[in-house]
């Protein structure tokens, strides 16, 4: 068995297509349609395009707890999602300026430095740096 | 750090747990230290004598300080270190000989061995891979 994929829940595929390709600068791995004008949609870093995909999953529409669990963790903050940065600040500094809105600005905490962002698509994202 | 009305709840219980297991600043500076020396030294011939030389502690202490921390052995750490710096160099195109040497690993057989463990692949398979994907 082997890990390649991890999901995160979005609301509007075409909009976590924009947000994640033009503001993050993930790059499209696959785009191929389902039923009902849903998409499966992965993402890959451009720095290791042969790493984990990130998978835009609609469930939020489809599954009514996976939207309440969503809000539920946008209203207390908390990132259930999170990706590694060479830079935490040089990150915030890039991503302040392109817009993005973050809850927590680049904290300390033991080993490593973080951050929180919304990702406009209903998550909280943390920014990790390990020290 | 943000005022206290606007923190989410999230921020409130990070920096709750941050204040009761990050308390030791002392420690903490201590294995970011070894880890950077690590980060910094991987190619040169590094055991834990050395790095708690360096930090002036026991080794069990670092050994114990860093598992902590980092959640794997400042070894452990050493040969992910090594082998993330490999597959760079076998991408550029240098020889799996003069690689292994490169990322301070001291026996051809044991860096083949642990580079097949941790990516599945033996470093000239990975190599073959890494040139013809560009070539197309």
């Amino acid at each position: 068995m082997k890990v390649t994929l991890i999901s995160i829940p979005v609301r509007d595929q075409e909009k976590a297509i924009k947000f994640y390709t033009e503001i993050l600068g993930f790059i499209i791995k696959k785009d191929k349609p389902l039923e009902g004008g849903n998409r499966w949609i992965t993402l890959v870093s451009p720095e290791w395009q042969d790493g984990p995909e990130l998978l835009l999953e609609p469930g939020p529409n489809h599954f009514e707890p996976c939207k309440v669990y969503q809000n539920a963790l946008m209203e207390a903050g908390i990132p259930y999602t999170q990706f590694n940065v060479e830079n935490v600040d040089t990150e915030y500094e890039k991503l302040t300026k392109l817009g993005v809105e973050f809850s927590i600005k680049p904290s300390k905490m033991g080993t490593w430095k973080y951050a929180v962002f919304n990702d406009t698509c209903g998550n909280n994202i943390e920014l990790v740096e390990d020290l | 750090m943000q005022e206290n009305e606007i923190m989410t709840s999230y921020e409130r219980e990070i920096n709750r747990i941050n204040n009761i297991i990050y308390s030791n600043k002392e420690q903490i500076e201590t294995v970011i230290g070894v880890r950077n020396y690590i980060d910094n030294n991987y190619d040169s011939d590094l055991n834990l004598d050395l790095l708690s030389h360096l930090r002036f502690i026991s080794k069990f202490h670092l050994l114990r300080l860093f598992k902590k921390h980092y959640g794997q052995t400042p070894r452990q750490y050493l040969i992910d270190k090594r082998i993330e710096k490999s597959k760079e160099h076998l991408k550029n195109g240098m020889s799996i000989t003069e690689t292994c040497f490169a990322v301070g690993f001291e026996s051809l057989g044991s860096f083949s061995t642990l580079f097949k463990t941790k990516t599945g692949k033996s470093p000239s398979e990975f190599q073959n891979e890494q040139l013809s994907r560009s070539k197309l």
